[in-house]
C-alpha cells in the first residue's frame, strides 16, 4: 500500500561551510552545528515579489476538514479492531500490591488485559492496567471490574508543602527540591541595588494548564499477527513513532508504517509513541489484532502531560531615570514528577546586575511535557509583570520604560506600532483611575523564540508527463498549514497555481522529517521543498531547452503555467510531455541559507473589569510578530490569533485544580476546566511585521503565545490598581484584592 | 456508563410503576427518569448514578406544552428550555424565567434540557463529581470541600455538604412562587417549590429536594402574579461561554404608582445548596422607593448570614453586586 | 414563614382534598383543582394513544435516520448517538467527533430534527425516529454549503478538529436567523470550543456565510 522510500542520489562532493542552527528535542532548543553546501543556489528573492508565497492562500485541506471528511487518527475504524481503556491509580502515591484481573477477563468482549508490573506510583491518574475490547463501553466495564490492591504512601501536590523540609518525599531518598542552577554574583547583585530609587519585590505563580489537545492522544495499531504493522498515530512526529513501536511489536522498525493523515492538536504533547502507543502496541500484539486506544478526555487530563507551573521571586531595583540596576530571581520550576521548563530571568531585559537561582520542585503528579514555547509564558508574565511594577513605581509610561530597557531595536518598533493600533494614547495612567464600576485598562509584554529550523527533511518532487505535480514528505500538518506551503513553493517555482500541485505527506515510508515542536517545521521543511522545486525545475529547462531553441536551463523561465524562453513558449501540459516516460523526480535538502532564527513578538491588550464582579472582558489583542518570510499570511495570521488565545486562556480562566488531601486533579473535563469560548474573544488584531526584511523561513508559532500574559496582566492592573500575580486572574483574586486595597487603603 | 435497561412508558403511571423496585442496591443504582438527559447521562458518565433502569418520560404525550392564561403560567416538565426562552407569553409576562432560561449553559444543551430535568440536576461541586471519590453526599462520610478547594461552594445553608444547587430556574421560579407537581406510587403533590429543595442538614443527604426514587415532576405552575412583569435573573458566570452561576440573583418586585415596593423576592442561586430566599432583605424593602442607598442595604442583608468558607469569600461582595443590580433593573423598568 | 408561603401552605392542601380525586383510564391520580391550571398531561392522555415500547436491554437494533438514509446498527442501549455514527454504522459516519463526552466542547454537535445537539449526550435508542444530520450532510468537499465554504474561505480552522461542529451548529442557526449580528453568532456557538484559537474567523465565516447567501 506505502509507497517505497525513494532511492537518495549520492551525494556529489561540494564545497562545504559550517553554520550552527538551533534544533528543538521534544521542544528544548539547543545549538548544533551543522554543515551546508557553501554554495547554495537560489534565494527566496525579495519577500515582496512572490507570486503565492507571502499571499493570502486558503488551505488546502480546508474542504476536506470543513466537511468531515478529513479523517484524524480518532476516526479510523478497522475490521476486527478492539478498543481500548487504561485503568488509573487513583491514589497519588502508593504501591501496587496486587492486581485481580479474574472478573475483568470473564466479560464476554474482553479480549486483552494488561496490568501493569507491581510497582510504586506517584501520581493520580498513573495507569495501573489497560483493556482491549469489542466496544469501548464494554472495556469501559471492563477495567471497573479490575481489582487492584495498593500500599498507600504519604503524597504532596501543592508547591508549597513540598517545599517543607518535612513534607513527603515524591521519590525516596530524593529532595523534593534540587537545584538547577545559579547564575550571576548574588553579592554583586545585592550591592547594585543600593544605587536603585525604587525596589519592587513580588511573587510570580502561574498555574498548570493543559494542551487540551481537542483529539486526545492515541493510536490505532494495526497489527494482527502478521510480519508488518501500521500506525495511525495523532503525534506532531511521524517519525518518532516507528521505531518504538517497533521495539513493542518486536518487529523489524522497516516493517513499521507510521500514518499522520490529520491530527487534532499537540501544542508540544505529542511526541513518541507514549504511554497509548506503548499499550496499544502490547495489547495488539496479545490479541492480534488491530487496537485502538485513544485516552478519555480524563486521561489527557491526568496523564498527557501539561505546561510546566511556576513559582518565581523576583526583585529589582530601577533609577528614577528609568533604568533597572538589578535584579535578583528564585525560580521554581512546578513539573510535578518531571523537572519542569522555565526560560531564565530577566528574560529579554537589561537589567544590570542579575543573580538568579533556579531549581526543580517536584510534587506528585505527572510531568510535566514541552507546550507551546516551553518555559516561556511563565517566564514573561513574571518579569513582564515586574517591569511594569517597576514603571508605575517611577511613575514613567510602561511603553518608554520597556523601550529604555531594550537594546533592540525590533522591539522598540514593534511596541511603538502595537502602541499606536491599540490606541495607547487613550489609556489612563493612573491605575485604577477611571471612574465607575466598569474599568478599563491597557497593558503590554514582549517575548523571544528561535524558530529555525534543522536539517532533516527530505523532500521529493515528482512531475509526470501528464503534467501533473507531486510533492512528497513524511512531515505532518498540525493544522498551521504546512501542506498548503508545501504545495505553494512548489507551484510557485514551477510557474504553476496551487491547484496544479498534489501533496503527500504524514506517512513515514515517505521522505524524512523532523518532529513539528519548537516552531522548527516551517523553516526545516520549506528550504527542503524550494530545494527540492528548483531543482525539478532544472530537469524540466534541461529537457524542454531543446524545443525552446537551447537556452542554458537557468533562462527558461517558468511562470503563469508557462515555460518560455527565447520569445518561445510551451503550455506547461506541453512542457510535460517533453519528459521522460518515468517523468522526473528530484530530491531536496535543507539549505540553512533559505531559513533563519530569532523572532520578537509585541503584545498589548485592553481590558474591561467590572470591579463590582471582579469580572475581566478583554476588548481588545493586538500581536505583531516578525518571521522573515511569511510563507501563507492567511495561516501565519490564524497561528498569531491562535497564539494570543492559548495566552489569553491560560491568563484568566484555565487552570489545573489539585487536592491536598486526595492528591487528585478535581477538574479533569472540559466544564470545568475552563477554555475561552466565542463570549470570552475580545476583538484580535494579527500584525505580520512587515518591516522585518529577512528573505528567509523562520517559524513564529511559539513566539506569538507568549508575551500576551503579562500583557493582559498588566492590563487587569491598569484598569484596577489590583495586581494579581497569581493566574489565572480570576474574578475571585480580583475581588479580594480590590477588598485588601480598599482595607489597606483605609489605613 | 454502566449498561441499564431502557423503557419507555406511554404514561405517568406507568413510568411511576416502571421507577418502582421493590428494592436496590444504592440509591444512585435505583432506575432513573430521563428527559433531555443532559445531566443525568453526565452523571452516569462519570459513575456518580448507575441506574439500572432508565425511564424514558418523552413518549409520555402533553408533559411539553406550556399554558399560560388568568391563573397564570403551566410548564410541562418536558417543555425544553430553549422553548421556555423563546416563548413569547413567558418573555412577555415572566420576563424574569426567560432570563434564567436563556443563561442555562449552552443552545444545544437547551435544545434538549428540560425544565423539570434542570430542577433536578445533581451537584456540579468537583468532588461529587469525581469518580474516584466518595463524598458525603455519595454515601461516605466526609464532604472534602469544606476543608479543600471550596472556592465555587456554599456560603450559606451549608453544612455538613456545602454543595450549590445548580439550577438557574430554581431561584427564578421560587421567586415567582412557583409549585411543581410531582407524581408518584402514592398519587400526586403539589410541593411549593421552596418546599421542594432540601438543605443537607434536613433532608436526604444523598439528594437535593423531596422526591422520592419512583416520583417524577410533570409540571411547574405560577400563579398570575404582579411580581413577575417586574422580575430579573441576574447570573454572574467565571467563564460567559459555558459556566454553572458563581452567584445569581433572582428579584422581582412589585412597585406602587409612587414607585415604593409593595412585594419584593430576592432569591439568590450559586451560594447555597438550596435557591436561597432572603425574607429579611425582602421585608427591608417594603414601603421604600429603590435608591441607591436602599439597594445597598437591601444586599448588605441578603448576605447578612453568610458564612464563607476558606476559599469563596468573594461570593459575598459578589452576589451584593447581583442583588444590587437586580433591583436597580426591575425598579428602572 | 412568609405570608406567601402560607398560601401555599394553603393550596396544597387543596389539592390533597381527596374530595377531589377523580380517577382518569383507571389510573389513581389526583385531579386538578379549577383554582391552578389544567394537569395538562392528564388531559394528552385521554387525547392520544401512546404506545408503550418494549423494554431494551442487552444488544438491540437501532434504525437511525443519517442524512437521509435508514442506516441499522446494533447498540446497547448506552451507547450514545456519536458512538453508534462512529463505532457501529457501516460505512462509518465520522464527521461528529469525540473530543469532551460530557456535553462540554460542541465538536459532536448534529442536527436532531434541524435542531443543534451534542450527540454525546443523546442515546441512539432515544434518536430513532428523528432526522439527524451531521455535517456530511451538510455538503461534500466538492459541493460545501455556504458556511463550509465561507470557513475555507476565512481560514475559520486550523487543526479542523472542532470544525465540524462549528459548521453544524453555524448552518442551522443561520436557518433561523439568516442575518445575524456578529453578537448573535458568537450567542449562537458558544457551545462550541476551539483550542487552536479559530474564534475570529469562525465569526467572519459566518457573517460572511450570511451574507452570501443573501446576496
Amino acid at each position: 500500500m506505502q509507497q517505497q522510500p525513494q532511492a537518495q542520489p549520492s551525494p556529489s562532493p561540494k564545497p562545504k561551510k559550517k553554520i550552527r542552527v538551533p534544533r528543538v528535542v521534544n521542544g528544548v532548543e539547543q545549538m548544533v552545528e551543522i554543515e551546508v553546501d557553501a554554495d547554495a543556489g537560489p534565494g527566496w528573492g525579495p519577500n515582496d515579489k512572490h507570486k503565492l508565497l507571502n499571499h493570502r492562500m486558503t488551505r488546502v485541506d480546508g474542504p476536506l476538514k470543513v466537511s468531515g471528511a478529513a479523517r484524524y487518527t480518532y476516526d479510523q475504524r478497522l475490521p476486527g479492531m478492539l478498543y481500548a481503556r487504561i485503568l488509573r491509580s487513583p491514589h497519588a502515591h502508593a504501591r501496587v500490591t496486587k492486581i485481580d484481573l479474574e472478573a475483568a477477563s470473564k466479560i464476554p468482549g474482553v479480549k486483552g488485559i494488561i496490568p501493569a508490573p507491581l510497582m510504586e506510583v506517584r501520581f493520580a491518574g498513573a495507569p495501573v492496567a489497560a483493556v482491549a475490547a469489542t466496544t469501548p463501553e464494554i472495556a469501559d466495564d471492563a477495567v471497573r471490574a479490575i481489582k487492584v490492591s495498593y500500599e498507600v504512601l504519604p503524597h504532596v501536590v501543592h508547591a508549597h508543602m513540598a517545599i517543607r523540609p518535612d513534607a513527603p518525599k515524591v521519590i525516596a531518598e530524593e529532595n523534593n527540591l534540587q537545584e538547577k542552577g545559579k547564575n550571576g554574583d548574588p553579592e554583586k547583585a545585592e550591592a547594585a541595588f543600593a544605587n536603585a530609587d525604587a525596589i519592587v519585590e513580588g511573587e510570580y505563580i502561574t498555574q498548570r494548564i493543559h494542551h487540551a489537545c481537542l483529539e486526545t492522544h492515541g493510536m490505532v495499531v494495526d497489527y494482527r499477527g502478521g510480519d508488518s504493522a501500521t500506525i495511525y498515530a495523532s503525534t506532531q512526529g511521524t517519525f518518532t513513532i516507528p521505531a518504538d513501536a517497533a521495539k513493542e511489536l518486536e518487529l523489524p522498525e522497516s516493517a513499521v508504517t507510521a500514518s499522520v493523515e490529520h491530527m487534532g492538536g499537540g501544542f508540544g504533547s505529542k511526541f513518541g509513541i507514549g504511554l497509548e502507543g506503548f499499550l496499544a502496541c502490547r495489547l495488539s500484539k496479545q490479541t492480534k489484532s488491530p487496537v485502538k486506544l485513544m485516552f478519555t478526555r480524563y486521561d489527557e487530563f491526568v496523564m498527557a502531560g501539561n505546561r510546566s507551573g511556576s513559582w518565581q521571586k523576583l526583585k529589582a531595583g530601577v533609577k528614577n531615570d528609568g533604568t533597572i540596576v538589578a535584579m535578583k530571581a528564585t525560580q521554581y520550576r512546578l513539573g510535578g514528577l518531571g523537572p519542569g521548563s522555565q526560560a531564565g530571568q530577566p528574560y529579554i531585559y537589561r537589567m544590570g546586575d542579575t543573580y538568579r537561582e533556579v531549581y526543580a520542585l517536584h510534587t506528585n503528579e505527572d510531568s510535566s511535557v514541552a507546550m507551546r514555547a516551553p518555559g516561556h509564558p511563565q517566564a514573561s508574565f513574571a518579569v513582564e509583570s515586574l517591569v511594569d511594577e517597576l514603571a508605575y513605581k517611577i511613575k514613567m509610561d510602561p511603553v518608554a520604560f520597556r523601550k529604555k530597557n531594550l537594546r533592540d531595536e525590533v522591539y522598540h518598533r514593534q511596541l511603538e506600532r502595537g502602541a499606536q493600533e491599540i490606541g495607547w494614547s487613550r489609556r489612563n495612567p493612573v491605575a485604577g483611575g477611571n471612574p465607575g464600576p466598569l474599568k478599563r485598562g491597557m497593558g503590554c509584554a514582549i517575548g523571544i523564540w528561535g524558530g529555525g529550523g534543522n536539517d532533516q527533511c527530505k523532500v521529493a518532487v515528482t512531475i509526470s508527463r501528464d503534467g501533473s505535480v507531486l510533492v512528497a514528505v513524511g512531515t505532518q500538518d498540525l493544522g498551521t498549514g504546512t501542506r498548503t506551503y508545501t504545495r505553494a513553493i512548489v507551484a510557485e517555482e514551477l510557474g504553476l497555481t496551487i491547484k496544479d500541485v498534489k501533496e503527500r505527506i504524514g506517512n513515514s515510508k515517505l521522505g524524512a522529517a523532523n518532529p513539528s515542536g519548537g516552531s522548527t517545521t516551517a523553516a526545516s521543511l520549506s528550504p527542503s521543498v524550494k530545494d527540492a522545486a528548483i531543482k525539478a525545475r532544472m530537469l524540466v529547462a534541461e529537457r524542454v531547452a531543446p524545443l525552446l531553441g537551447n537556452p542554458k536551463p537557468e533562462e527558461v523561465v517558468f511562470a503563469d503555467g508557462k515555460v518560455s524562453a527565447k520569445g518561445q513558449s510551451l503550455t506547461w501540459q506541453q512542457a510535460a510531455a517533453a519528459l521522460p516516460a518515468a517523468g522526473i523526480t528530484s530530491h531536496g535538502e535543507w539549505r540553512a541559507d533559505l531559513q533563519a532564527r530569532g523572532v520578537h513578538g509585541v503584545c498589548f491588550a485592553e481590558v474591561e473589569v467590572d470591579v463590582e464582579t471582579g469580572h475581566v472582558k478583554p476588548i481588545k489583542m493586538v500581536h505583531i510578530q516578525d518571521g522573515g518570510l511569511p510563507l501563507n499570511r492567511l495561516t501565519m495570521e490564524s497561528q498569531i490569533n491562535g497564539g494570543m488565545i492559548q495566552s489569553l486562556g491560560m491568563t484568566l480562566w484555565e487552570g489545573r485544580v489539585m487536592d491536598a488531601q486526595l492528591g487528585m486533579m478535581l477538574n479533569p473535563g472540559f466544564g470545568d476546566y475552563k477554555l475561552p469560548g466565542s463570549l470570552e474573544m475580545p476583538e484580535m488584531v494579527p500584525i505580520i511585521d512587515d518591516d522585518d526584511k529577512r528573505e528567509a523561513v523562520i517559524g513564529i508559532a511559539e513566539g506569538c503565545i507568549i508575551p500576551a500574559g503579562g500583557a493582559l496582566a498588566n492590563a487587569v492592573f491598569n484598569a484596577t490598581g489590583v495586581r494579581v500575580r497569581e493566574l489565572p486572574i480570576t474574578p475571585d483574586k480580583i475581588l479580594m484584592g480590590l477588598m485588601n486595597t480598599t482595607v489597606l487603603s483605609r489605613g | 456508563m454502566k449498561a441499564f435497561e431502557w423503557s419507555s412508558p406511554a404514561s405517568v403511571n406507568e413510568a411511576v410503576k416502571m421507577l418502582t423496585v421493590a428494592s436496590h442496591g444504592d440509591i444512585d443504582e435505583a432506575p432513573r427518569p430521563i428527559a433531555g438527559g443532559q445531566d443525568l447521562l453526565t452523571t452516569m458518565k462519570d459513575y456518580t448514578s448507575r441506574p439500572t433502569r432508565l425511564v424514558n418520560l418523552k413518549n409520555i404525550p402533553g408533559l411539553n406544552r406550556i399554558t399560560l392564561n388568568a391563573h397564570g403560567l403551566t410548564i410541562g416538565a418536558l417543555v425544553t428550555l430553549t422553548e421556555l426562552e423563546e416563548h413569547a407569553g413567558v418573555r412577555k409576562s415572566f420576563p424574569g424565567l426567560a432570563e434564567a432560561a436563556h443563561s442555562i449553559a449552552t443552545p444545544q444543551i437547551r435544545n434538549l434540557g428540560t425544565v423539570g430535568g434542570n430542577l433536578c440536576q445533581r451537584p456540579r461541586c468537583w468532588y461529587f463529581r469525581l469518580e474516584e471519590v466518595i463524598c458525603l453526599k455519595k454515601g461516605g462520610s466526609e464532604c472534602y470541600a469544606a476543608n479543600g478547594e471550596n472556592k465555587y461552594n456554599a456560603i450559606l445553608g451549608g453544612g455538613p455538604s456545602f454543595i450549590v444547587h445548580p439550577s438557574d430556574l430554581a431561584p427564578m421560579l421560587v421567586a415567582l412562587d412557583a409549585t411543581v407537581t410531582v407524581v408518584g406510587a402514592a398519587g400526586k403533590r403539589v410541593i411549593p417549590l421552596d418546599k421542594f429543595f432540601t438543605l443537607p442538614s434536613e433532608g436526604n443527604i444523598r439528594r437535593e429536594n423531596v422526591l422520592k426514587n419512583e416520583e417524577i415532576i410533570t409540571e411547574i405552575h405560577l400563579p398570575e402574579s404582579p411580581l413577575a412583569a417586574r422580575s430579573t435573573y441576574l447570573k454572574f458566570k467565571e467563564r460567559e461561554s459555558l459556566d454553572f452561576a458563581l452567584a445569581s440573583a433572582a428579584v422581582a418586585v412589585k412597585l406602587e404608582g409612587n414607585r415604593s415596593v409593595s412585594a419584593a423576592r430576592i432569591v439568590l442561586g450559586g451560594v447555597a445548596p438550596i435557591p436561597w430566599r432572603v425574607p429579611a432583605a425582602e421585608k427591608f424593602l417594603i414601603g421604600k422607593n429603590l435608591t441607591p442607598e436602599v439597594l445597598a442595604e437591601t444586599a448588605k442583608i441578603a448576605l447578612a448570614d453568610a458564612k464563607p468558607l476558606e476559599k469563596n469569600a468573594y461570593k459575598v461582595p459578589l452576589a451584593q453586586t447581583l442583588v444590587r443590580r437586580a433591583l436597580a433593573k426591575v425598579g428602572s423598568v | 414563614m412568609t405570608k406567601s408561603r402560607d398560601d401555599r401552605e394553603a393550596q396544597k392542601q387543596t389539592d390533597h382534598d381527596p374530595g377531589r380525586r377523580r380517577f382518569l383510564k383507571g389510573v389513581g391520580i389526583v385531579g386538578a383543582g379549577a383554582a391552578i391550571a389544567d394537569h395538562l398531561w392528564i388531559e394528552a392522555e385521554a387525547e392520544q394513544e401512546a404506545k408503550t415500547q418494549q423494554p431494551l436491554s442487552g444488544n438491540v437494533k437501532v434504525v437511525l435516520d443519517v442524512n437521509g438514509q435508514q442506516r441499522e446498527a446494533q447498540v446497547e442501549p448506552r451507547t450514545t448517538l456519536l458512538n453508534t455514527l462512529r463505532n457501529h454504522l457501516d460505512p462509518a459516519v465520522t464527521g461528529p467527533k469525540l473530543v469532551c463526552d460530557m456535553g462540554t466542547c460542541g465538536a459532536c454537535t448534529v442536527l436532531l430534527d434541524g435542531k443543534p445537539v451534542y450527540s454525546c449526550l443523546v442515546l441512539a435508542v432515544d434518536a430513532t425516529n428523528k432526522k439527524i444530520t451531521t455535517v456530511e450532510g451538510l455538503g461534500t468537499p466538492e459541493n460545501p454549503n455556504a458556511v463550509q465554504a465561507a470557513f475555507v474561505e476565512n481560514d475559520a480552522l486550523m487543526c479542523g478538529f472542532c470544525t465540524p461542529g462549528f459548521v453544524t451548529t453555524i448552518s442551522a442557526y443561520l436557518k433561523k436567523n439568516p442575518n445575524p449580528s456578529l453578537a448573535e453568532v458568537r450567542e449562537a456557538c458558544k457551545g462550541n470550543f476551539c483550542r487552536c484559537g479559530t474564534y475570529p474567523r469562525v465569526f467572519e465565516a459566518a457573517l460572511a456565510a450570511a451574507k452570501g447567501s443573501q446576496a
